[in-house]
Protein backbone atom coordinates (compact mmCIF):
# COMPACT_ATOMS: atom_id res chain seq x y z
CA UNK A 1 0.00 0.00 0.00
CA UNK A 2 2.07 2.82 -1.15
CA UNK A 3 1.01 6.69 -1.49
CA UNK A 4 -0.03 6.17 -4.92
CA UNK A 5 -2.84 3.69 -4.25
CA UNK A 6 -4.20 6.26 -1.88
CA UNK A 7 -4.68 8.80 -4.23
CA UNK A 8 -6.11 6.63 -6.69
CA UNK A 9 -8.57 5.82 -4.36
CA UNK A 10 -9.15 9.05 -2.89
CA UNK A 11 -9.44 10.30 -6.28
CA UNK A 12 -12.48 7.38 -7.35
CA UNK A 13 -14.27 8.09 -4.36
CA UNK A 14 -14.48 12.44 -5.67
CA UNK A 15 -15.21 11.11 -9.09
CA UNK A 16 -17.94 8.72 -8.14
CA UNK A 17 -19.24 10.91 -5.42
CA UNK A 18 -19.39 14.23 -7.72
CA UNK A 19 -20.55 11.96 -10.59
CA UNK A 20 -23.72 10.81 -8.59
CA UNK A 21 -24.76 14.28 -7.21
CA UNK A 22 -24.38 15.71 -10.75
CA UNK A 23 -26.44 13.12 -12.23
CA UNK A 24 -29.05 13.97 -9.35
CA UNK A 25 -28.79 17.49 -10.07
CA UNK A 26 -29.66 17.10 -13.58
CA UNK A 27 -32.55 14.84 -13.03
CA UNK A 28 -33.84 17.26 -10.14
CA UNK A 29 -33.25 20.15 -11.81
CA UNK A 30 -34.90 19.30 -15.40
CA UNK A 31 -37.73 17.43 -13.65
CA UNK A 32 -38.88 20.17 -11.47
CA UNK A 33 -38.60 22.74 -14.57
CA UNK A 34 -40.87 20.62 -16.22
CA UNK A 35 -43.43 20.61 -13.49
CA UNK A 36 -43.13 24.49 -12.33
CA UNK A 37 -45.44 27.04 -13.67
CA UNK A 38 -42.50 29.85 -14.04
CA UNK A 39 -40.42 27.04 -16.35
CA UNK A 40 -37.87 28.43 -18.78
CA UNK A 41 -37.16 26.71 -21.57
CA UNK A 42 -34.15 24.95 -22.26
CA UNK A 43 -33.11 26.97 -24.53
CA UNK A 44 -34.31 30.26 -24.95
CA UNK A 45 -33.17 33.71 -27.94
CA UNK A 46 -31.47 35.74 -26.08
CA UNK A 47 -30.67 38.61 -28.67
CA UNK A 48 -31.80 41.88 -28.40
CA UNK A 49 -34.00 41.71 -30.95
CA UNK A 50 -36.07 39.12 -29.93
CA UNK A 51 -36.15 39.83 -25.92
CA UNK A 52 -37.26 44.06 -26.67
CA UNK A 53 -40.37 43.65 -28.27
CA UNK A 54 -43.88 45.68 -27.36
CA UNK A 55 -47.20 43.47 -26.76
CA UNK A 56 -48.09 43.45 -30.07
CA UNK A 57 -44.81 42.06 -31.38
CA UNK A 58 -42.83 44.99 -32.61
CA UNK A 59 -39.12 45.13 -32.16
CA UNK A 60 -38.29 48.14 -30.10
CA UNK A 61 -34.33 48.09 -31.39
CA UNK A 62 -33.21 50.49 -33.57
CA UNK A 63 -30.35 50.43 -35.55
CA UNK A 64 -27.24 52.78 -35.65
CA UNK A 65 -28.87 54.21 -39.21
CA UNK A 66 -32.51 55.00 -38.05
CA UNK A 67 -30.94 56.74 -35.08
CA UNK A 68 -28.55 58.89 -37.15
CA UNK A 69 -31.37 59.90 -39.55
CA UNK A 70 -34.17 60.74 -37.07
CA UNK A 71 -31.20 62.61 -35.00
CA UNK A 72 -30.42 64.71 -38.31
CA UNK A 73 -34.54 65.46 -38.47
CA UNK A 74 -34.43 66.55 -35.34
CA UNK A 75 -37.68 64.47 -34.91
CA UNK A 76 -36.04 62.08 -31.73
CA UNK A 77 -34.98 62.78 -28.53
CA UNK A 78 -32.31 60.90 -27.23
CA UNK A 79 -32.69 59.39 -23.58
CA UNK A 80 -29.42 58.62 -21.61
CA UNK A 81 -30.13 55.51 -18.94
CA UNK A 82 -26.38 55.66 -18.04
CA UNK A 83 -25.36 56.96 -14.67
CA UNK A 84 -25.47 60.47 -14.19
CA UNK A 85 -21.73 60.82 -13.96
CA UNK A 86 -21.46 59.10 -17.26
CA UNK A 87 -23.86 61.51 -18.72
CA UNK A 88 -21.50 64.39 -17.16
CA UNK A 89 -18.66 62.98 -19.02
CA UNK A 90 -20.35 62.42 -22.55
CA UNK A 91 -23.39 62.29 -24.33
CA UNK A 92 -24.94 62.30 -27.35
CA UNK A 93 -25.59 66.08 -28.81
CA UNK A 94 -28.85 67.16 -26.80
CA UNK A 95 -29.86 64.12 -24.87
CA UNK A 96 -31.39 64.20 -22.11
CA UNK A 97 -30.52 62.41 -18.69
CA UNK A 98 -32.35 59.67 -17.21
CA UNK A 99 -30.29 57.15 -15.18
CA UNK A 100 -32.40 53.77 -14.81
CA UNK A 101 -31.28 53.40 -11.37
CA UNK A 102 -32.84 56.80 -10.61
CA UNK A 103 -35.39 56.74 -12.46
CA UNK A 104 -37.76 58.45 -10.05
CA UNK A 105 -35.42 61.12 -8.78
CA UNK A 106 -34.75 62.26 -12.59
CA UNK A 107 -37.92 61.72 -14.63
CA UNK A 108 -39.52 65.13 -13.16
CA UNK A 109 -36.94 67.30 -14.62
CA UNK A 110 -37.03 65.00 -18.11
CA UNK A 111 -40.36 64.86 -17.98
CA UNK A 112 -41.32 67.88 -20.00
CA UNK A 113 -39.18 67.30 -22.88
CA UNK A 114 -40.69 63.52 -23.42
CA UNK A 115 -43.41 64.52 -26.20
CA UNK A 116 -45.74 61.65 -26.27
CA UNK A 117 -45.64 61.58 -30.15
CA UNK A 118 -42.34 61.91 -30.26
CA UNK A 119 -39.99 58.99 -30.58
CA UNK A 120 -37.33 58.31 -27.83
CA UNK A 121 -34.21 56.73 -28.18
CA UNK A 122 -32.88 55.02 -25.18
CA UNK A 123 -29.00 54.43 -24.75
CA UNK A 124 -26.75 53.08 -22.23
CA UNK A 125 -23.07 51.59 -23.02
CA UNK A 126 -22.37 47.77 -23.85
CA UNK A 127 -23.22 45.56 -25.95
CA UNK A 128 -25.54 43.49 -22.96
CA UNK A 129 -26.35 46.82 -21.25
CA UNK A 130 -29.69 46.50 -20.28
CA UNK A 131 -30.09 49.87 -18.33
CA UNK A 132 -32.04 51.12 -21.33
CA UNK A 133 -34.26 48.66 -21.58
CA UNK A 134 -35.82 48.66 -18.61
CA UNK A 135 -36.14 51.96 -19.48
CA UNK A 136 -37.40 51.58 -22.27
CA UNK A 137 -39.68 49.09 -21.35
CA UNK A 138 -40.92 51.43 -18.31
CA UNK A 139 -41.52 54.55 -20.76
CA UNK A 140 -43.59 52.12 -22.80
CA UNK A 141 -46.12 51.07 -20.39
CA UNK A 142 -46.16 54.97 -19.09
CA UNK A 143 -47.92 55.60 -22.78
CA UNK A 144 -44.78 56.43 -24.54
CA UNK A 145 -45.43 54.05 -27.64
CA UNK A 146 -42.88 55.48 -29.93
CA UNK A 147 -39.38 54.04 -27.49
CA UNK A 148 -36.87 52.81 -28.87
CA UNK A 149 -33.39 51.28 -28.00
CA UNK A 150 -30.11 52.25 -29.34
CA UNK A 151 -28.18 48.78 -28.70
CA UNK A 152 -25.05 49.43 -26.88
CA UNK A 153 -25.69 53.63 -27.80
CA UNK A 154 -22.97 55.16 -26.55
CA UNK A 155 -20.21 53.36 -27.58
CA UNK A 156 -21.29 52.93 -31.58
CA UNK A 157 -22.57 56.77 -32.00
CA UNK A 158 -19.15 57.98 -30.23
CA UNK A 159 -17.58 55.26 -32.75
CA UNK A 160 -19.25 56.47 -35.87
CA UNK A 161 -18.25 60.47 -35.37
CA UNK A 162 -21.68 61.03 -34.40
CA UNK A 163 -22.36 64.58 -32.61
CA UNK A 164 -21.50 63.87 -29.05
CA UNK A 165 -20.80 67.05 -26.06
CA UNK A 166 -20.27 67.00 -22.09
CA UNK B 1 -7.61 -10.09 19.66
CA UNK B 2 -6.97 -9.25 16.03
CA UNK B 3 -10.03 -7.29 15.98
CA UNK B 4 -9.23 -5.32 19.29
CA UNK B 5 -6.64 -4.26 17.93
CA UNK B 6 -7.74 -3.18 14.88
CA UNK B 7 -11.24 -1.61 16.39
CA UNK B 8 -8.46 0.19 18.45
CA UNK B 9 -6.15 1.57 15.54
CA UNK B 10 -9.25 2.80 14.21
CA UNK B 11 -10.63 4.84 16.75
CA UNK B 12 -7.17 6.62 17.86
CA UNK B 13 -6.95 7.12 13.77
CA UNK B 14 -10.09 8.54 13.85
CA UNK B 15 -9.14 10.79 16.94
CA UNK B 16 -6.57 12.33 15.22
CA UNK B 17 -7.37 12.85 12.06
CA UNK B 18 -10.93 14.21 13.33
CA UNK B 19 -11.38 17.86 11.62
CA UNK B 20 -10.43 21.09 13.71
CA UNK B 21 -13.00 23.28 14.81
CA UNK B 22 -12.50 25.51 12.09
CA UNK B 23 -12.70 22.95 9.30
CA UNK B 24 -16.31 22.22 10.86
CA UNK B 25 -17.22 25.85 10.79
CA UNK B 26 -16.26 26.45 7.19
CA UNK B 27 -17.83 23.64 6.26
CA UNK B 28 -21.14 24.81 8.04
CA UNK B 29 -21.10 28.02 6.74
CA UNK B 30 -20.27 27.57 2.95
CA UNK B 31 -22.88 24.78 3.38
CA UNK B 32 -25.56 27.26 4.42
CA UNK B 33 -24.54 30.02 2.39
CA UNK B 34 -24.99 27.63 -0.61
CA UNK B 35 -28.31 26.17 0.41
CA UNK B 36 -29.72 29.91 0.92
CA UNK B 37 -28.44 31.21 -2.17
CA UNK B 38 -29.59 27.74 -4.19
CA UNK B 39 -32.72 27.93 -2.74
CA UNK B 40 -33.67 32.06 -3.63
CA UNK B 41 -32.37 31.50 -7.46
CA UNK B 42 -34.59 28.27 -7.48
CA UNK B 43 -37.61 30.28 -6.69
CA UNK B 44 -36.30 32.84 -9.44
CA UNK B 45 -35.50 31.45 -11.82
CA UNK B 46 -35.98 34.15 -14.86
CA UNK B 47 -33.92 36.70 -12.25
CA UNK B 48 -31.19 34.10 -12.44
CA UNK B 49 -31.06 33.79 -15.83
CA UNK B 50 -30.41 37.39 -16.01
CA UNK B 51 -28.02 37.36 -14.02
CA UNK B 52 -26.50 34.79 -15.67
CA UNK B 53 -26.88 36.63 -19.00
CA UNK B 54 -24.91 39.78 -17.72
CA UNK B 55 -22.08 38.15 -16.81
CA UNK B 56 -21.55 37.53 -20.23
CA UNK B 57 -19.28 34.67 -20.49
CA UNK B 58 -21.40 31.94 -21.45
CA UNK B 59 -22.76 31.59 -24.79
CA UNK B 60 -26.36 32.06 -25.42
CA UNK B 61 -27.58 28.62 -25.69
CA UNK B 62 -26.21 27.76 -22.25
CA UNK B 63 -27.86 30.14 -20.28
CA UNK B 64 -31.28 28.74 -19.45
CA UNK B 65 -29.76 25.20 -18.65
CA UNK B 66 -27.33 26.80 -16.20
CA UNK B 67 -30.23 28.50 -14.71
CA UNK B 68 -32.25 25.53 -14.44
CA UNK B 69 -29.13 23.82 -12.91
CA UNK B 70 -26.93 25.18 -11.13
CA UNK B 71 -28.84 26.71 -8.19
CA UNK B 72 -30.24 22.59 -7.69
CA UNK B 73 -26.06 21.81 -7.28
CA UNK B 74 -25.67 24.58 -5.17
CA UNK B 75 -28.55 23.23 -2.92
CA UNK B 76 -27.55 19.56 -2.95
CA UNK B 77 -23.68 20.72 -2.34
CA UNK B 78 -24.89 22.35 0.35
CA UNK B 79 -27.02 20.04 1.97
CA UNK B 80 -24.01 17.68 1.85
CA UNK B 81 -21.57 20.01 3.44
CA UNK B 82 -23.88 20.62 5.88
CA UNK B 83 -25.19 17.38 6.47
CA UNK B 84 -21.34 15.99 6.17
CA UNK B 85 -22.75 13.43 4.02
CA UNK B 86 -20.21 12.53 0.84
CA UNK B 87 -17.79 14.76 1.79
CA UNK B 88 -14.92 14.26 -1.06
CA UNK B 89 -17.27 14.70 -3.92
CA UNK B 90 -19.19 17.76 -2.20
CA UNK B 91 -16.06 19.45 -1.31
CA UNK B 92 -14.25 18.83 -5.04
CA UNK B 93 -17.40 20.19 -6.64
CA UNK B 94 -18.14 23.09 -4.16
CA UNK B 95 -14.64 24.27 -4.70
CA UNK B 96 -14.84 23.94 -8.94
CA UNK B 97 -18.28 25.97 -8.66
CA UNK B 98 -16.40 29.13 -6.72
CA UNK B 99 -13.10 28.73 -8.98
CA UNK B 100 -15.44 29.04 -11.69
CA UNK B 101 -17.24 32.39 -9.91
CA UNK B 102 -14.63 33.97 -9.30
CA UNK B 103 -12.81 33.42 -12.29
CA UNK B 104 -15.80 34.75 -14.21
CA UNK B 105 -15.78 37.84 -11.64
CA UNK B 106 -12.51 38.73 -12.20
CA UNK B 107 -12.60 38.62 -16.04
CA UNK B 108 -15.33 40.82 -15.76
CA UNK B 109 -13.50 43.43 -13.22
CA UNK B 110 -10.77 43.07 -15.54
CA UNK B 111 -12.64 44.10 -18.99
CA UNK B 112 -14.53 46.27 -17.05
CA UNK B 113 -17.79 44.75 -16.85
CA UNK B 114 -20.12 45.73 -14.56
CA UNK B 115 -22.46 43.00 -13.66
CA UNK B 116 -25.23 44.28 -12.12
CA UNK B 117 -26.11 45.32 -15.34
CA UNK B 118 -23.99 44.12 -17.79
CA UNK B 119 -22.81 47.01 -18.75
CA UNK B 120 -19.54 48.65 -19.16
CA UNK B 121 -18.46 51.57 -16.95
CA UNK B 122 -16.22 53.75 -19.19
CA UNK B 123 -15.84 55.89 -15.78
CA UNK B 124 -14.63 54.94 -12.53
CA UNK B 125 -18.58 55.17 -11.40
CA UNK B 126 -18.66 54.76 -7.57
CA UNK B 127 -21.81 52.36 -7.00
CA UNK B 128 -20.57 49.91 -10.01
CA UNK B 129 -17.05 49.95 -8.66
CA UNK B 130 -17.70 49.29 -4.80
CA UNK B 131 -20.09 46.71 -5.46
CA UNK B 132 -17.56 44.94 -7.70
CA UNK B 133 -15.04 44.96 -5.25
CA UNK B 134 -17.42 43.84 -2.55
CA UNK B 135 -18.48 41.08 -4.76
CA UNK B 136 -14.38 39.92 -4.97
CA UNK B 137 -14.09 40.52 -1.32
CA UNK B 138 -17.04 38.20 -0.92
CA UNK B 139 -15.86 35.29 -3.23
CA UNK B 140 -12.54 35.47 -1.86
CA UNK B 141 -14.05 34.97 1.69
CA UNK B 142 -16.14 32.03 0.26
CA UNK B 143 -12.77 30.53 -1.76
CA UNK B 144 -10.61 30.91 1.68
CA UNK B 145 -13.37 28.71 3.29
CA UNK B 146 -13.59 25.71 0.45
CA UNK B 147 -9.53 25.94 0.12
CA UNK B 148 -9.68 24.84 4.16
CA UNK B 149 -11.73 22.24 3.28
CA UNK B 150 -10.19 21.19 0.43
CA UNK B 151 -7.17 20.58 2.35
CA UNK B 152 -8.56 19.48 5.42
CA UNK B 153 -9.67 16.79 2.95
CA UNK B 154 -6.45 15.41 2.02
CA UNK B 155 -4.77 15.53 5.58
CA UNK B 156 -7.58 13.47 6.25
CA UNK B 157 -7.09 10.87 3.48
CA UNK B 158 -3.17 11.58 3.40
CA UNK B 159 -2.09 8.20 4.58
CA UNK B 160 -2.44 4.62 4.11
CA UNK B 161 -4.50 4.21 7.58
CA UNK B 162 -7.48 5.96 5.96
CA UNK B 163 -8.02 2.99 3.81
CA UNK B 164 -9.39 1.03 6.60
CA UNK B 165 -11.57 3.37 8.23
CA UNK B 166 -13.41 4.05 5.42
CA UNK B 167 -13.65 0.79 4.05
CA UNK B 168 -15.02 0.16 7.32
CA UNK B 169 -15.23 -2.38 9.50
Amino acid sequence: MGKESTKTFLGLTIARQAAVLVFLTTVIGLGVNQVRSNRLPLIEDWSHEARLKTPSGQSMVISLDEAKALFLSGEAMFVDARPSAEFEQGRIAGAVCLPWQEFEVFFDSVFPDLLPDATIVAYCDGETCDLSEHLAEELYNMGYENVRVLVNGWSVWRDAGLPTEG
Amino acid sequence: MMVESAQHKKEKYIKQKTPGKLTTVARLVLGAVFIFAGIDKIRHPGAFSEVIYNYQVLPDQLINGTAILLPWLELILGGCLVAGLWLPGAIVLTNMLLLTFFGALLFNVARGLNINCGCFSTSTEPVGGTTMAWYVLRDSFFLLLGGRLFFALRRMHSDDERQKVFQGP
